[in-house]
């Protein structure tokens, strides 16, 4: 398991704990890693969260047309695994869950305990904001060689 | 629907029950209730899902039946389950008092004429 | 927004190629994806019609290298040009820490290239971003076309590039000005994020 803050790390492992899901992710809802379980390669995560934050916001759209308020979760069932997908709101901005489960838990099981990570992430989280980075004054001549090196050139 | 009407009023009306539900076992999420303030239906939808599947599992790598009834006891009450057809699960929520072999006999009953 | 892990030391930063419809967003994309090695991205994802327009996004994963210590990842975005996607066009662009401002060189998509601009500035404006605050740059593309049929760099800088930000002249098909336009806004999303360095 892997989080981008201490804070996040008790209620997701109380989570994954109780509700015995496969694979979690925790996103911004532009699509940002806040914390991830189950996913081998990082950069496959990244394209996880972007697909599941395009499908909540398409979703809140289409509630928004429909004039209604947003979906509270969405559920793709399937044969061998399902996934959830719902937003909610933290300390730190709105937040977006996908949690990909099987057949050794229920649909029921995942939201009860996903809604309890929720309040429990609400009562971790602290007040201050995340402090920037620091970088070297130097940085550019880092990243040019970093492009180059990427790029091949 | 009112096939799980009817199975809700009958555990409701025994005396000591504080809810009913009807749920989808292997989902765990409430089909329909009738619950009184205080009993979180989602919450008892999905732990009682939960513990169904599991006790049928066990049973079954027994080489016995699935339950017919269970009945979860704790101090301040019990969780009774009646699995019926097509993955249906009869649940009532009870306070101490109840009347324990009513309501058995009532679920038992209700829960084969879920559909 | 960008975010920085400082646990892990890694800064995920999120990159957005806007611009008209068929002006090479996805070109771009899919260059970077055809030379930068295996173990260094991620799939790339295109959530296109049958003709290849881009109906949602299309997404590529990052991982530049490490800088001042951080491991960088950019995610690259493409929004879909055609203007009746707006709605998903601003799906896209939440959250984004830069834009590249892909523009069509063909003097005759001069109107396209302005509407589009002008909606980028209207999606971000309704976000409550101020586009003079977030890092963008131009990339004026197809300029390997005959001169007779597309405006020059500095034309088309006379007719978008009000701010001077960097702006970057590219064939995005055969890779021209790819690197560079990348290498651009990676500098003003980083010099951003640094703490109290001023965006360029």
């Amino acid at each position: 398991m892997r989080a981008l803050e201490p804070w996040v790390v008790q209620p997701l492992e109380s989570f994954l704990a109780e509700s015995a899901a496969r694979l979690t992710l925790l996103m911004t809802s532009s699509g940002q890693v806040v914390a991830q379980h189950g996913f081998s390669r990082s950069l496959d995560v990244m394209t996880a969260a972007a697909l599941g934050a395009g499908i909540v916001a398409s979703t809140d759209e289409l509630a928004r047309l429909m004039g209604g308020a947003t979906f509270e979760a969405l559920v793709h069932h399937g044969q061998r695994q399902s996934c959830m997908l719902a937003a909610f709101s933290t300390p730190r901005g709105r937040w977006i869950g996908l949690v990909v489960f099987g057949p050794e838990t229920s649909v029921g099981i995942v939201r009860l305990f996903f809604e309890q990570m929720i309040q429990q992430l609400a009562a971790a989280a602290p007040r201050e904001q995340p402090a920037a980075p620091m970088l070297a004054e130097n940085f550019e001549t880092e990243l040019d060689s970093s492009l180059k090196a990427l790029f091949g050139r | 629907m009112s096939a799980t009407r009817t199975a809700l009023d009958r555990v409701t009306r025994v005396p000591g029950v504080r809810g009913a539900l009807v749920i989808a076992a292997a989902d765990g999420l409430v089909v329909a209730e009738q619950l009184m303030d205080g009993v979180d239906g989602r919450a008892a939808a999905a732990l009682t899902g939960s513990l169904v599947g599991r006790l049928a599992r066990t049973a079954e790598s027994a080489g016995l039946r699935p339950p017919a009834f269970v009945h979860l006891r704790g101090d301040a009450g019990s969780v009774l389950a009646a699995p019926g057809p097509d993955d249906l699960v009869l649940v009532a929520v009870v306070s101490p008092d109840a009347n324990l072999g009513l309501a058995r006999l009532e679920m038992i009953e209700a829960a084969e004429r879920l559909i | 927004m960008s975010l920085v892990n400082f646990t892990a030391r890694e800064i995920t930063c999120k990159i957005v190629y806007y611009g008209p419809g068929r002006s090479g967003k996805t070109t771009n994309l899919q260059y970077v994806y055809g030379r930068v090695p295996e173990s260094r991205r991620g799939r790339m994802v295109s959530l296109a019609t049958q003709t290849d327009r881009t109906l949602f996004f299309d997404f590529l994963p990052l991982e530049l290298g490490t800088i001042s210590g951080f491991t960088t990842k950019f995610q690259l975005y493409t929004v879909p040009g055609q203007s009746y996607y707006n709605a998903t066009r601003k799906l896209v662009l939440q959250g984004a820490d830069g834009v590249v401002f892909v523009g069509d060189s063909q003097a005759r998509r001069f109107d396209d290239n302005l509407e589009s601009l002008q909606n980028l500035q209207d999606n971000l404006l309704a976000q409550g971003v101020d586009v003079r605050q977030l890092p963008v740059v131009f990339q004026y593309n197809k300029q390997d076309l005959p001169r007779d049929l597309i405006l020059s760099h500095e034309e088309m800088d006379d007719a978008l590039n009000f701010r001077a930000v960097p702006s970057f002249p590219a064939d995005a098909l055969h890779g021209a000005g790819v690197f560079e336009t990348l290498r651009g806004v990676s500098e003003l999303v980083l010099k951003r994020l640094a703490v109290g360095s001023p965006v360029a």
